[in-house]
């Protein structure tokens, strides 16, 4: 029998309330001094990436935030007890440093699309201008356009990301900040900030928001630190196929 | 402590803002399809794996090369025939990659890394 791991927490000895995890099974608090671990038992080596495991996953650890700000485990976390008590006694210093850093504080996230597409577009390849330059040159012609709409959309985004860090640095406790992960999606940023300061927080995006039309907000929140979790296992997190 | 409904005064249900639902869809799905897959060791999906990971590696130097060609042109260090012959060889290479992802099954947004904290790769 393996356990299915879902967060660490701290202070936390038992659960009232039954709450059903992967596979049907109960979820049941193992302590190993003042670290406590929310698990369930698992019969299968993995458990299936599917979406109702992502969002059992996802509840049994929101079920914590509600309390006591956890530190969330991989989805797909699986392993034998002996295992993660273990890695629990191994690492327990900065585990416990971990959980200190995120005590009183919630994820939030922010994420921007650029309307304004700069794009400079390649030149058209016409006969003529074919014969009179070649077809080599032509086409490192038109990649040296590209690369050139490449480097001002990569610049705007910086410029942008910048922007969102200044209005915000006061409220932000740390930041996980991706540039440009998709064409359209200029920034993905995710906030750590103190739970009383939601309010703020999204007072501040408001305003952001009425200040750049042209860009386009999600924001959504609070939610576990699961960008800042980077709980590093050092034993095989294992994957079920669906 | 025991976690009950009567100890929960942090509660927070989580909101999200937006007024372009549809348009944020789209481009997380984009992200998930950017997300590190693990390679599953079977027969049939070794190989497309193995091609996927080797044509990046491709995509990410054949990239490099255009840059260092475009430099190199714009910087007047390269005369007419040698920047046709420059054009004619990175555009063959565009080919025949293109030509290897069809054979593959593999589209442009697949060739791609998440390196985790600095990014992806191209």
């Amino acid at each position: 029998m393996k356990l299915y791991v879902y967060c660490l927490a701290e202070g936390i000895d038992v659960r009232r309330e039954p709450t059903l995890g992967i596979s049907g099974a109960s979820v049941r608090v193992l302590k190993t001094e003042n670290l406590s671990v929310l698990v369930s038992d698992l019969e299968a080596d993995s458990a299936p990436v599917t979406r109702e495991n992502a969002l059992t996953h996802a509840a049994v650890v929101r079920s914590v935030l509600d309390y006591f700000t956890p530190l969330p485990f991989r989805f797909g976390t699986v392993v034998t007890e002996q295992q993660l008590q273990s890695y629990l006694s191994t690492h327990k210093a900065i585990l416990e440093s971990k959980l200190e850093s995120v005590r009183g504080r919630v994820e939030m996230s922010v994420k921007i699309i650029w309307e304004n597409t700069i794009e400079q577009q390649p030149q058209s390849q016409n006969k003529s201008q074919v014969d009179k330059q070649g077809a080599g040159t032509m086409f490192l012609a038109e990649k040296r356009q590209q690369i050139l709409g490449d480097e001002h959309r990569a610049a705007e985004a910086s410029k942008i990301s910048t922007w969102l860090h200044e209005t915000l640095s006061e409220l932000v406790g740390d930041e996980q900040v991706t540039l440009r992960p998709t064409e359209r999606l200029v920034v993905s940023a995710a906030h750590l900030i103190e739970r009383g300061k939601i309010g703020q927080y999204r007072e501040k995006l408001a305003e952001m928001r009425q200040n750049r039309p042209d860009l386009h907000f999600l924001s959504s929140g609070p939610w576990p630190p699961y960008s800042f979790a980077n709980i590093g296992l050092e034993f095989k997190t294992q994957f079920g196929v669906s | 402590m025991e976690l009950s409904p009567k100890t929960n005064p942090l509660s927070a249900e989580p909101e999200i803002e937006t007024s372009h639902a549809e348009e944020f869809v789209e481009q997380l799905r984009c992200v998930a399809d950017t997300l590190p897959s693990r390679i599953n060791i079977d027969a049939q999906s070794v190989e497309q794996g193995l091609a996927k990971l080797v044509l990046t590696l491709i995509e990410f130097i054949r990239r490099l090369l255009e840059k260092q060609a475009v430099r190199r042109m714009e910087g007047g260090d390269l005369s007419p025939e040698q920047i046709e012959e420059l054009g004619l060889a990175l555009m063959r290479l565009e080919a025949k990659l293109q030509e290897l992802k069809t054979q593959f099954g593999l589209a442009d947004e697949d060739l791609n890394l998440d390196l985790g904290p600095i990014g992806r790769l191209i």
